[in-house]
């Protein structure tokens, strides 16, 4: 009986001095920070969701391993509490506001992806509590006169230009034809009426450069696209573009392989280098292109160095959602270390205020505009090359900038 | 805009995707046929068949098409194990149990799903996924002709086994008359089993074969549940040649619909076939081809 108890015990006591043990060192005298953050780690975004947990926990682990969070003579344990919201719009609000009724966290990073950026962004002006977000880019977003809210990615209106200016010069160069056709495909958000709306303007703006044949919304997370690829056939351009978050865009490039499809240009905004997609597609998401907010092929000190970090972590080389989540983050934290309090209306003010050097954007500089939108546009626009590679194709003034392969060529 | 050649692409694409959904919705059918049960479970199950599918190819290189057949078994004795030790036991309560029960099983094999495999869009790319023929001056996937033809083989063997079998016929007859079909000495619990698993069965077939066109997560098959409910209840509920029938209205409606509308509205119009086939048509295709008889 007594060797009995003795088992039991052990089996109930074992583990609570295991995790005491194993719990990361902090001081039972310091004070701790509550950060929340509501992700899709599940559902539709679950794989971004998952990146953007890993890019904030690293600035959480660096802050902690470095003794806490120094604000005045006091330092601070930072706690990360990282709830899933399963992609959906309306458990993600509501699961914010619990992070702050319940759970009473000083500061919010934002989520995943523009539509639960959204859904979310309700909520921290009511409480005045700042909240950072590198995972939405719709310029409505930044629209609606919130004072809290703060986001580190350029809008996809400027990846819209971005992307005009670069085919701009593709045509000067004789790479493609002029006027260049094009059929544009984007979802139904505010996300893909940025991009339609930035190529419509470019198109008016240049109607001897562009012309948009065919201009189609489709439904987020749809799980058939031929018919809508039936008609970008019909349309016989010579660009295809397309604003589609990761999973439409693996099920459409494959779906457009598999119809024998070809376009001299095809981009799918962001999406193309994505390591997910890279692996979903193989060689069929070889010479795509695509504008993004960073690229582990940029050869500046900082992203060679977050790269290279990543890859020992996690055995996996990162896309920008993990190196927007760690810029976001240490945004967060640069904020709140220069406003020397955990006051939610003074760290306001001090984000507004602040010049965040060393972030692994190009550029290297996050600062906000007066709306809490990322001031400049730092876009990159790459080609994916054969054996998983990438290389930077605009702006021209970048070093490692090298030469667009266009047309692309034809799958073999 | 659209050429002639345009609008056939767009009948044969609907046609081989129209075999896609019967195959996914054969099962649900012949689960609510037998037992009057909506089996919520079933996108679970065509998720689950695409991940197991997957690991045959990771692990043993086994094609993903011989990777669905594999399926048949195993996930029919998963089927008759869920009726033995779950299902059976709510099938004397109010129907809600039922649909509880499974969408209960639905986010329990989802979340298996999640803590195997993780959140990430997974793929199976083969030698011929890329692959498309042309016959006559039409331009077909491969991957689609394959999945079309081998869900229309099997719907044709499971077509011979419930017609010719005794346990087919035992099953038909139950799904018309439960009553008399015990009357007549047939084991209805046998048989419900049985449809159990035939059905789930089916639904992993179907998720192997989709791993052929689509990437997969573990919220993969919720976007066809909604299709599948389409379809049985355009073809019937209870009608297997209905199911045919259901998924080729549907797919034929979704293609040529993005003609006259949005793309974006593709999933409103499987919406609102659904409400008017309820409303209108209640007994779905197969009413008008009984009126059409009597």
């Amino acid at each position: 009986m007594r060797r009995c108890l003795r088992i039991g015990g052990a089996f109930f006591i074992m583990p609570a001095l295991l995790l005491v043990l194993a719990s990361p060192g902090r001081p039972a005298a310091m004070p701790e920070i509550k950060i929340g953050t509501v992700l899709p780690l599940t559902g539709a975004f679950g794989s971004a969701g998952l990146y953007f947990r890993q890019g904030y926990g690293m600035v959480v682990d660096d802050v902690n391993n470095a003794g806490g969070l120094q604000i005045g003579s006091q330092k601070y344990h930072v706690n990360l509490i990282v709830l899933d919201d399963g992609s959906n719009g309306t458990q993600s609000r509501s699961l914010v506001e619990k992070l702050v009724t319940d759970q009473h966290v000083n500061f919010l990073l934002g989520g995943y992806d523009t539509s639960l950026v959204e859904a979310q962004e309700v909520v921290p002006d009511q409480y005045k509590i700042p909240y950072v977000e590198g995972g939405g880019a719709a310029s409505d977003i930044f629209k609606r006169g919130y004072k809290y809210i703060f986001g580190t990615l350029a809008v996809v209106y400027d990846m819209g230009s971005t992307t005009a200016n670069f085919l701009t010069y593709q045509i000067a160069q004789g790479k493609l034809p002029k006027p260049l056709t094009e059929a544009v495909v984007y979802e139904n958000t505010d996300h893909g009426k940025d991009y339609i709306d930035a190529l419509t303007d470019a198109a008016k703006a240049h109607p001897d450069l562009f012309k948009i044949v065919l201009s189609q919304p489709f439904q987020l997370n749809g799980s058939d696209f031929s018919p809508l690829l039936q008609q970008v056939t019909a349309a016989n351009v010579e660009a295809f573009l397309s604003d589609a978050h990761l999973p439409d865009f693996i099920t459409m490039q494959r779906q457009y392989l598999q119809l024998g499809m070809y376009n001299p240009f095809i981009s799918y905004g962001a999406r193309g280098p994505d390591q997910a997609g890279r692996r979903a597609l193989g060689a069929g998401a070889d010479y795509l292109v695509a504008a993004l907010w960073w690229t582990p092929a940029l050869k500046d000190p900082g992203s060679q160095l977050f790269t290279a970090r990543y890859q020992r972590q996690f055995n996996a080389t990162p896309d920008w959602f993990q190196a927007l989540a760690y810029d976001t983050a240490r945004v967060l934290f640069a904020g709140i270390h220069n406003a020397n309090s955990l006051d939610g209306t003074a760290v306001r003010d001090s984000l507004a205020r602040l010049v965040f050097r060393g972030a692994l954007l190009p550029g290297g500089v996050i600062r906000f505009s007066t709306n809490g939108q990322i001031a400049g546009s730092p876009y990159v626009i790459v080609q994916n090359t054969p054996g998983n590679t990438v290389r930077i194709v605009w702006p021209r003034n970048i070093p490692e900038t090298r030469d667009v392969t266009l047309p692309v060529p034809r799958m073999p | 805009m659209f050429t002639a050649q345009n609008l056939i692409s767009i009948a044969v694409a609907a046609l081989l995707t129209a075999g896609l959904y019967a195959v996914m919705s054969y099962g649900l059918a012949l689960i609510y046929g037998v037992m009057k049960v909506i089996n919520l479970s079933n996108a679970g199950f065509v998720m689950l068949g695409a991940f197991m599918t997957f690991e045959y190819f990771e692990r043993w290189h086994l094609d993903p098409m011989l990777g669905a057949v594999v399926n048949l078994p195993v996930f029919f004795l998963a089927g008759w194990l869920l009726y033995t030790l779950l299902v059976r036991r709510v099938m004397a309560a109010l129907p809600i149990a039922s649909l509880l029960l499974l969408f209960a099983v639905w986010l329990v094999l989802q979340n298996v799903a999640l803590a195997i495999w993780g959140s990430e869009d997974h793929s199976i790319i083969t030698a011929y996924t890329y692959t498309a023929v042309t016959v006559l001056g039409f331009r077909i996937p491969l991957t689609r002709l394959l999945v079309f033809g081998i869900a229309l083989a099997a719907l044709g063997v499971l077509h011979v086994l419930l017609g010719r079998t005794y346990l087919g016929k035992a099953l038909r007859a139950t799904v018309q008359d439960p009553q008399a079909a015990v009357l007549v000495g047939i084991d209805t619990e046998r048989i419900s089993a049985l449809a159990f698993g035939v059905g789930t069965a089916l639904a992993a077939f179907g998720g192997g074969l989709l791993t052929l066109l689509f990437s997969f997560t573990p919220d993969f098959g919720s976007a066809f549940q909604l299709k599948s409910f389409t379809i049985i209840v355009l073809g019937g509920l209870e009608s297997f040649a209905g199911v045919m029938a259901g998924a080729a209205i549907l797919s034929f409606a979704e293609s040529y619909a993005v003609l006259f509308m949005r793309a974006s509205l593709q999933n409103v119009l499987a919406y609102a076939l659904l409400v008017v086939a309820l409303v209108v048509l209640p007994g779905g295709v197969a009413q008008l081809w009984t009126r059409g008889r009597s």
